[in-house]
């Protein structure tokens, strides 16, 4: 085989590839309209892997909340243990695009009159 | 599957990676790609080669830094990507991207072994190959391409389920 027919099969591959991710970065994947829950923390942040995450109960549902990189999590002041299990917090950020999906990428966390800006640079 | 992954999560390196600070999953996540990097780009090399490119340049001098670079870029990747799925391995559970990039690993794997077994790859660094052999020799540089770039794929997309 050619060189050439071997590139016209393995460039489009990887481009196809390549489509997919910019569902993930960013925040293609979620909805556009601003969103707000209010429920109690089922699981405490965690700070580890590619992003920081927590578990919030409201209304009888368990939401994935995920919050920003770690570090950046970190540098926003929400730290783990800061919030304990089982207290009031607001959730400020975009749904899934999936309503079946019952998560939300996060943009601010309030609790006990303190505000956790995970991303300032967003409104 | 699903116990192997709750272990794993579970064992003394999901732990570490958990609670090593907000850098480590970044750093062992570089340390993937990097591995992932050397493996491919090294893979890429070698497999056009078997099917045909560059044939002013014999084969022998082609897997000899090919050969060593994606054993390395291979093993570094293993590692670090254990850790990386010990972080949160129970979130893979029912992720469709790992059921196809593992048995490609195993696929490319069975082709090395194939492949190391050819009496034409063993003779590369004494004769040229025949027809017949060239053509071996192709079919194992599209098995192992193929198979590599079906890992690679699947499992960026794992990240995206």
């Amino acid at each position: 085989m050619r060189l050439r027919s071997v590139l016209w099969m393995v460039v489009p591959a990887l481009a196809f590839a390549a489509l997919p991710a910019s569902a993930h970065h960013g925040w293609g994947g979620n909805a556009t309209e601003e969103f707000e829950i209010v429920g109690t923390v089922e699981s405490g942040v965690s700070l580890a892997g590619p992003h920081a995450a927590m578990k919030v109960r409201a209304d009888g549902q368990v939401w994935d909340i995920t919050l920003a990189p770690a570090a950046r999590t970190e540098r926003a002041g929400l730290k783990e243990g800061v919030i304990p299990v089982g207290d009031k917090v607001t959730i400020h950020g975009h749904r899934n695009r999936d309503p079946k999906r019952f998560e939300v990428k996060t943009e601010r966390v309030t609790w006990n009159g303190r505000t956790f800006n995970v991303y300032p640079d967003r409104k | 599957m699903n116990e192997l992954l709750a272990w794993l999560e579970a064992s003394a390196l999901g732990h570490a990676m958990r609670n090593s600070g907000v850098w480590t999953y970044g750093i062992v996540n570089l340390t993937h790609i990097l591995g992932v990097g050397s493996l491919f780009g090294s893979v890429l090399l070698l497999d056009l080669r078997l099917l045909g490119a560059w044939r002013g340049v014999p084969l022998s001098s082609i897997a000899r830094p090919t050969v060593p670079v994606a054993t390395t870029g291979f093993l570094v990747a293993a590692a670090s990507g254990v850790c990386l799925a010990a972080t949160n391995a129970t979130e893979y559970i029912g992720n469709p991207f790992l059921l196809i990039k593992f048995p490609a690993i195993a696929v490319g794997l069975g082709n090395v072994a194939v492949l190391s077994r050819l009496a034409a790859w063993k003779s590369r660094h004494t004769r040229e190959p025949n027809v017949r052999e060239q053509r071996q020799l192709a079919a194992a540089g599209a098995v192992s391409l193929l198979s590599w770039l079906t890992a690679v794929s699947a499992g960026r997309l794992a990240g995206y389920w």
